[in-house]
C-alpha cells in the first residue's frame, strides 16, 4: 500500500530535501508533531540525565554545580539512600496489586453488566464515569476526610456497626488505604473498557460452545478471554503504567508518610527535590530510575499487546 | 420445568442487579459525600452522621469571595490553548499515520504513544529548571506547553482512529477530481471527522482540567489552576474541608457535562482510540 508519487518532470536538481519529501509523503504530516514531542520529551530527558550527574541544589546558580559522575546513582544502588529500595519495592508492589485487583474486579463488573439487559444499566454506567471525572487531588482530599480516624465517615460507620475504629492512614495501613482509593477510582475504567470489548465479541463461538455443552467457566477461559486478549493487554498497560507513576493520591493522602510508609518512587523524588531539601541532583537520579522502570514496564506490555493484536 | 428455569433466571438477574447496585453505590459515594460536605458548616463536618442539620451555602460564598474564579479562568485558558495546539498537530500527524504506509510506521506511532507514559514527577525537574531559566515559571504559557506533552500523543492516536474510519475512496476520488491532498483533507476528511475532533478535544480538556503535578510545581500564584487549590485549603488553622468540597463540586460539574456530551466516544477516549466501541 506504499504510496508512490509519480516522478514529476523537472523533479531533478531540486535538492535532496524536496526529493525526500516527495518519496516520503507522510513526513510533512507527522514532522511537526514529532518535532514538538522531541522538544518536550527528549531534551528534558537529556537535561535530567545531565543534572543527575551533578550535585546541583535548588536555588544554586548553574555554574556552582559540580560534576560528580555516577555518585548519585552509586549512592542509590549501594544502599546509601535507605529509602530508595523501599520506594522501588512499594512502587512495584503497588503496581502489581492495584493492577491485578482492578483488572479482576473490572472484568467481573463488565461480565455482570453484560449478562442481562435491564433499565438501570445506563445509570450504572453513568455513575462509573464519576470517579474518572472527579479531580484526583480533590477526590484524594475527600477520601482523607472519610479516612480520618476521629471524625471520618468510615470510622463513624464502623463504630456504629462494630464498635471498632481504624487508623486508616497509620504506618501499617496507609499503603492499603491508598490502594482502596486507587481501586475505587480505576475499577470503573477497566470495567468500561472490558464491557465495550464483551459487547463486540461475536456470538457464533458462544453458540457452538453451548452446542458442545461447555460450561460457563470453560466458555470464559477458552472463548471470552482469548478473544479479548488485545483489550486486556491494553487495559493492563494503561493501568500498570499509571499505577507506577502514582503521585496525586499518595501526595494528597499521606505525603509519603507516616515515615516512609507510602513513599513511592515519585514521592521519593518529591522528598529529595522539594523546597526544604532541594537536592535536585540526587532527586534527578531517582527520577531517571523511575523513568527507566516506567519505560521497561511499558515496553514489555506494549510488546505483549502488539503481539496479542497480531495473533 | 419451564417455569422453574424462568424463576432461576429471574433470581439470577436480581442477584446481578443487586451486585451492580452495590458497586454503583460504592463508586458514587465519595462524590455524594463531597456534595454533602460542600453544604456543611465547619462544625457540621466534624459530625458525619448529622446529614441534614445546619446546611449552608457559606462554603460556596467563601470560595467565590476568595477568588476561585481566577483559578477556573486559568484552568480554562490553559486547557483550551493546550488542546487546540495539540489537536491541530495531532490531526495532521494522525492523517500521516492513517493514510500512508512506511516501514517504521507502527514503531513511530508507538513512540508517539510512549511519550504519554512519561512520569510527570520525572520530567518535572527539567521542566522546572528550564522554566526558571526562561523566566516562564508561574505563567500559563509554560503550563500550556507542558500539557501539550501529554495531549499531543493522545490526540494523534484518537484522530488516527477517526480518520481510518473514513473510507480512503472518498478522498481519492476528490484527488482524481483535481483536489490537492491538502484540499482533500480539508474538504473531505475534515467535515467527516469533525465530531471525532470535538470528542478528542473534550477529552484533552478534561485531562488538563484535572492535572495536578505540573500545575502544583510550576505555578505559585498567578497561573494557579483549580486542582492546586486543595493546597491552599490546608491551613495552619486546620483543613478547610467545606471550601475544598465546594471547589470539587464546581470543578467536576463541567467535566460531567462534557462527559455526557461525548459518552458515545467514551470507550475510545479511555483507550486512546484503539477500541471503537
Amino acid at each position: 500500500m506504499r504510496e508512490k508519487s509519480p516522478r514529476l518532470p523537472g523533479g531533478h536538481g531540486r535538492g535532496w530535501l524536496s526529493d525526500y519529501l516527495r518519496r516520503n509523503q507522510h513526513v510533512k504530516f507527522i514532522a511537526p508533531a514529532v518535532a514538538v514531542l522531541f522538544i518536550l520529551s527528549i531534551i528534558p530527558t537529556i537535561f535530567l540525565l545531565l543534572i543527575s550527574l551533578t550535585n546541583y541544589q535548588l536555588g544554586w546558580d548553574f555554574s556552582r554545580a559540580e560534576f560528580v559522575g555516577l555518585a548519585n546513582y552509586i549512592r542509590l544502588l549501594t544502599g546509601g539512600d535507605a529509602d530508595f529500595w523501599h520506594a522501588v519495592f512499594i512502587s512495584l508492589a503497588f503496581m502489581v496489586i492495584a493492577t491485578a485487583l482492578e483488572m479482576v474486579l473490572g472484568f467481573i463488573v463488565a461480565l455482570l453488566l453484560n449478562k442481562y439487559e435491564f433499565k438501570a444499566k445506563a445509570v450504572i454506567i453513568g455513575i462509573m464515569i464519576i470517579p474518572l471525572a472527579m479531580t484526583p487531588s480533590i477526590a484524594g482530599q475527600m477520601w482523607k476526610l472519610m479516612f480520618n480516624s476521629e471524625y471520618g465517615l468510615l470510622n463513624y460507620i464502623l463504630r456504629g456497626l462494630f464498635d471498632v475504629s481504624v487508623v486508616w492512614l497509620s504506618k501499617d495501613l496507609a499503603f492499603w488505604s491508598i490502594l482502596i482509593v486507587d481501586i475505587w477510582q480505576f475499577t470503573p475504567f477497566v470495567a468500561l473498557i472490558m464491557y465495550a470489548g464483551l459487547r463486540s465479541v461475536p456470538a457464533e463461538p458462544y453458540e457452538s460452545a453451548m452446542v458442545d455443552g461447555a460450561g460457563p467457566a470453560r466458555i470464559l477461559f477458552s472463548i471470552t478471554i482469548p478473544m479479548m486478549k488485545k483489550l486486556i493487554f491494553l487495559a493492563l498497560l494503561l493501568r500498570a503504567v499509571d499505577a507506577l507513576k502514582l503521585f496525586d493520591t499518595a501526595y494528597v493522602l499521606t505525603q509519603g508518610g507516616p515515615g516512609n510508609a507510602t513513599e513511592f518512587l515519585s514521592l521519593h523524588v518529591y522528598r529529595l527535590v522539594n523546597a526544604q531539601n532541594g537536592l535536585i541532583g540526587r532527586g534527578a537520579a531517582v527520577a531517571v530510575i523511575l523513568l527507566a522502570v516506567v519505560t521497561v514496564v511499558s515496553r514489555v506490555l506494549l510488546y505483549l499487546q502488539r503481539r496479542g493484536e497480531d495473533a | 420445568m419451564h417455569s422453574k428455569r424462568q424463576a432461576k433466571r429471574a433470581a439470577g438477574k436480581t442477584g446481578v442487579l443487586i451486585l451492580l447496585i452495590v458497586f454503583a453505590i460504592v463508586e458514587i459515594f465519595p462524590f455524594l459525600w463531597m456534595l454533602s460536605v460542600s453544604f456543611r458548616t465547619r462544625v457540621g463536618i466534624y459530625d458525619p452522621g448529622n446529614l441534614f442539620g445546619n446546611l449552608t451555602l457559606g462554603n460556596y460564598q467563601e470560595i467565590f469571595d476568595s477568588g476561585i474564579l481566577k483559578l477556573f479562568l486559568n484552568s480554562f485558558i490553559v486547557a483550551i490553548f493546550s488542546t487546540l495546539i495539540s489537536l491541530v498537530l495531532g490531526t495532521l500527524a494522525a492523517y500521516g499515520f492513517a493514510r500512508f504506509n512506511w516501514k517504521k510506521r507502527e514503531s513511530r506511532a508507538f513512540w508517539v504513544l510512549s511519550q504519554r507514559f512519561l512520569p510527570a514527577m520525572a520530567v518535572i525537574i527539567p521542566y522546572y529548571l528550564m522554566g526558571a531559566v526562561a523566566g516562564l515559571l508561574d505563567t500559563r504559557i509554560w503550563l500550556i506547553i507542558c500539557y501539550i506533552g501529554f495531549n499531543l500523543p493522545f490526540a494523534t492516536w484518537m484522530m488516527r482512529g477517526f480518520i481510518e474510519d473514513v473510507p480512503r475512496e472518498l478522498e481519492e476520488s476528490a484527488m482524481v477530481d483535481g483536489c490537492s491532498r491538502l484540499a482533500a483533507l480539508r474538504k473531505v476528511i475534515f467535515p467527516l471527522v469533525l465530531p471525532g475532533m470535538v470528542a478528542t478535544a473534550i477529552f484533552c480538556v478534561i485531562n488538563c482540567w484535572n492535572e495536578f503535578v505540573f500545575a502544583n510545581f510550576l505555578t505559585t500564584i498567578s497561573a494557579k489552576t483549580v486542582p492546586v487549590s486543595v493546597m491552599t485549603y490546608l491551613t495552619v488553622a486546620g483543613v478547610k474541608w467545606g471550601e475544598m468540597a465546594a471547589t470539587g463540586i464546581l470543578a467536576v460539574l463541567p467535566v460531567m457535562i462534557f462527559a455526557i456530551a461525548v459518552q458515545k466516544y467514551m470507550i475510545r477516549g479511555l483507550t486512546f482510540g484503539s477500541v471503537k466501541g
